[in-house]
């Protein structure tokens, strides 16, 4: 390949990744100017910039009880996720490896069966009788366990099988470790950072979960996303500056997890 | 008197059997090996012997006690994985205290006993580490250190060379064997590789289909193989059917018979009875394809001179030692 | 069985419990009642019903023709992106693949209310557009603007899935390629796209389940007014009018046939892939 041909063609792939960059950075962009605008209608640029906005926001109970509420659902689901999802993970890989077929057909599920059909049932079953939970955090907790699943069920066998469990429980035992010791001394701390990384990213997807939380509970127990879609009358300033502040905060926390990664693999 | 012994000890696999009935005695101090092929239930039969697989009938004893119903954690016998099995969030050091730990032994005079495990591998320097800054060499011997520090009744090591490379793994058997020797420590050691059996062991092994098919030292199962699998699996035999082997010695022969190929001479003086195929050396030894009477050979002479290197198509007379000729089953 | 294994079972009794109570039993109870109906009891009633409306059938087409051309245009998209991104340096490489994970994130609710400042009736680019004349006039609550919304994000599910493909694509393949007398047409024609083509056609029908399935953003987009099977499903058990839970049943049953019918062709293609990759 000649050196003018190279260029060419690096100048192209430049453009195009920028050109990439651009088209996902747009509508951000755009909610960002329009979140810091004075005022901004039927112009291609805005009048004037102001805080104002962010100011009437994060001082708004309604917003900070909102986020609240989202993130004690999404981290009371991700708890629970855990401590589910650990033990089980440990029991098929160890004692019945077989179970893991079965496994990874049924976390397919949450896959093709999606949240407004789940919806469905789930409020004929839970809005009346003995599992009465329509309304309440509770149902959505639950929910999000079945969303978080097959991302930290993928995610947590992906570190388990790098670090050739059988071997390693079986040393341990040799060594004199009860299953527990080994299980909680061994196995445990090489999953940290790998279940740290799958957390964080879970957490970001579910923060941003509206459909299960507006169907299911609504403002009975107002999430940020459903609080969002509320205030859909209001100023747009108002609701971009609502919408900049979840970004930011998916974002720093996406970024701890790349962050996390990135220190894993070296 | 026997320090392990293997009574009719059976195992299978959901139905499929790996050995239904395997026997085997092994003194104290002394280094065993078990040799076989892949598949040939010699790792399964350690890990018997370890507790990490339950039996399905049979006894273990080790130093007269019968082990099989005892816990893997309280058979005080240590065991080093083919994959070194280190744990990685811990450092060498942590890795070999592990076991005195879980002994609940005391921080000094585990400090001082870590110390000379390391010491022993001669890895004292690299104490501070992490599994993953070591090469496979090193972490193997980490590996060692740690099932030597707890004072196992019992070494059982399952393939500890096969992943490193070649001058490796020839430093790591000496130095296997050095402490061995010098712990006094009896050892069973599991392997598929022939040359490193020969060279390291007591007493050989020799595992087929669930079987042990040969037992011995070193010299009892190269020269004397006792059945055919025996004679394919160590050195490079020529095996002869009857008919072919009569046809070759020129008097009757009723059974299979095994000829090393260091034990046939070649000359070119006399009268010249077969032709050479082909050549290929092997540094120390020149190892010919020859045909005599329609029989072909394999057929290794030392490489004494240069002029000992006989072309292809030379006419060769062929010499049997017909004492190193050994009928097998 | 020993006691271990008994106990070890035992860790999975509460998993078990709770994926019943919110995966299994909600899929059933759907399954169920979408062969019920209130007049006609048992029977296929609800299907008969949706086949025969002009209304039903014009939701399931919208959601297929909006999924299969917002997939088409993401992936394409996402192909000439991930493969660039594979030969820039790697600083911007880095840069941009990380921004890419992190706008997959940006989705439903607030990705709609982006599009509505800038591509809404009074949004800035609409309104560039057409001072300078390219458009006469643009409804974002149409069709073609929700090809468009589902169509950004799209973009990053795509980039996501498809840049590690083409690492797959090892350099030493295309010099063995290129020394076997194979110009760079016939390296992607016998060499590139093959290996490749379980993993675009698995990235494609991923896409398409994603969108498929996609609720929020069209409902926060046109506050449920556009007839889509998602909306349709919702509007009949949370709805203030005629709410319906068989016939929302029987319609959600049709869109699960679709996902698993796409989810299954995933899983054939996924295990071709790592046909390819040994």
């Amino acid at each position: 390949m000649s050196r003018a041909e190279s260029t060419s063609a690096s100048l192209y792939h430049r453009s195009v990744v920028w050109l990439l960059f651009l088209i996902l950075l747009l509508p951000l962009l755009g909610t960002f100017i329009y979140s810091i605008a004075s005022s901004w209608s039927a112009t291609v640029l805005p009048s004037g910039f102001t805080f104002k906005w962010y100011d009437q926001l994060w001082s708004d109970p309604r917003f900070l009880k909102a986020f609240g509420q989202s993130l004690l659902v999404c981290v009371a689901a991700l708890v629970l996720s855990v401590v589910l999802i650990l033990p089980l993970l440990f029991v098929v890989h160890y004692h019945f490896p077989k179970l893991d077929a079965l496994m990874n057909i049924l976390i397919l599920l949450p896959f093709a069966v999606p949240p407004v059909v789940s919806s469905v049932g789930l409020l004929q079953l839970y809005g009346s009788g003995p599992l009465q939970m329509v309304g309440t955090p509770w149902i959505l907790i639950g929910c999000y366990f079945t969303v978080a699943l097959p991302f930290m069920y993928r995610a947590i066998t992906n570190n388990l099988q790098a670090i050739n469990l059988r071997d390693l429980m079986d040393a341990a035992q040799l060594l004199g470790a009860s299953t527990w010791q080994a299980a909680f001394l061994v196995v445990l701390p090489n999953l940290r950072k790998g279940l740290m990384v799958a957390l964080l990213l879970s957490f970001s997807f579910l923060f941003g979960e509206f459909v299960f939380a507006n169907i299911l509970v609504g403002t009975r127990y107002e999430t940020l996303q459903v609080f969002l879609n509320n205030m859909r009358n209001s100023s747009g300033h108002f609701t971009s500056a609502l919408v900049i502040s979840y970004f930011l905060f998916v974002l720093v926390l996406t970024w701890v997890a790349t962050f996390l990664n990135k220190d894993k693999s070296q | 008197m026997s320090f392990v012994s293997v009574e009719h000890l059976q195992k299978s696999y959901s139905g499929t059997p790996v050995f239904s009935d395997i026997n085997c005695n092994i003194a104290k101090g002394e280094f065993v090996t078990l040799l076989g092929p892949s598949g040939c239930g010699k790792s399964t039969l350690l890990r018997c012997i370890a507790g990490l697989t339950p039996v399905d009938a049979g006894k273990i004893l080790l130093d007269g006690q019968d082990i099989v119903p005892v816990s893997p954690q309280k058979r005080g016998i240590g065991m080093v994985f083919q994959s070194y099995a280190l744990f990685p969030n811990m450092t060498v050091e942590q890795n070999v205290a592990f076991g005195l730990r879980m002994q609940k032994v005391k921080a000094d005079d585990s400090h001082k006993r870590v110390a000379e495990a390391l010491q022993l591998v001669e890895l004292n320097d690299f104490a501070k580490r992490y599994p993953h800054q070591l090469s496979g060499g090193q972490c193997q011997r980490v590996a060692l250190a740690r099932s030597l520090v707890t004072r196992p009744r019992l070494l059982l090591l399952d393939e500890p060379l096969s992943a490193l490379d070649a001058r490796i793994r020839k430093h790591l058997r000496e130095q296997i064997r050095t402490i061995q020797r010098e712990l006094g420590l009896t050892t069973i050691f599991v392997t598929h590789d022939q040359e490193e059996a020969l060279v390291m062991s007591d007493r050989i092994f020799l595992m087929n289909k669930g079987h042990i098919v040969q037992s011995g030292n070193a010299q009892t199962l190269y020269a004397a193989p006792a059945d055919a699998f025996a004679a394919g699996f160590i050195g490079n035999y020529n095996l002869l059917d009857a008919q072919t082997a009569s046809r070759l010695l020129q008097r009757p022969v009723s059974s299979r018979i095994a000829i090393r190929p260091e034990t046939l001479g070649l000359s070119v003086q006399g009268e010249p009875d077969g032709v050479i195929l082909s050549h290929s050396l092997l540094g120390n030894v020149i190892r010919y394809r020859v045909e005599v009477r329609g029989v072909q050979l394999i057929v290794d002479v030392l490489n004494r001179a240069p002029g000992d290197l006989y072309p292809d198509g030379q006419r060769v007379a062929l010499s049997i030692d017909s004492s190193t000729l050994c009928e097998v089953a | 069985m020993s006691r271990g294994k008994w106990l070890a079972l035992l860790c999975l009794v509460p998993f078990a419990v709770l994926f019943i109570v919110f995966q299994i039993a909600p899929l059933v109870w759907v399954l169920i009642h979408s062969v019920q109906s209130e007049e006609t009891g048992w029977g296929l009633a609800n299907f008969i019903k949706i086949f025969n409306s002009k209304f039903y059938l014009q939701a399931i087409q919208h959601s297929l023709e909006i999924s299969f051309w917002s997939s088409l245009f993401g992936i394409v998209i996402a192909i000439l992106g991930s493969y660039s991104l594979r030969k820039v340096d790697s600083r911007l490489r880095n840069f941009v693949n990380a921004f890419a994970n992190m706008t997959s994130n940006f989705s439903g609710v607030p990705l709609a209310f982006a599009f509505i400042i800038l591509l809404g009736f009074n949004g800035s680019i609409t309104i560039m557009l057409k001072q300078a004349g390219i458009i006469e006039d643009f409804n974002l609550y149409s069709k073609t603007g929700l090809i468009i919304l589902y169509t950004y994000f799209q973009i990053p599910l795509g980039v996501l899935l498809l840049y590690p493909a083409f690492d797959a694509l090892r350099e030493d393949w295309r010099e063995s390629a290129s020394l076997l007398g194979a110009n760079s047409w016939q390296f992607w024609r016998f060499i590139g796209l093959p290996v490749l083509t379980p993993a675009l056609l698995g990235t494609f029908v991923i896409l398409l389940a994603n969108a498929l399935g996609a609720y929020a953003t069209v409902y926060a987009l046109t506050t449920g007014n556009f007839n889509v099977l998602p909306i349709r499903i919702a509007a009949m058990v949370s709805g203030d009018i005629s709410l319906d839970p068989n016939m929302a049943s029987a319609l959600a049953v049709i869109l699960v046939g679709l996902m698993t019918l796409v989810t299954l062709v995933h899983q054939w293609l996924l295990k071709r892939s790592y046909h390819v990759a040994r």
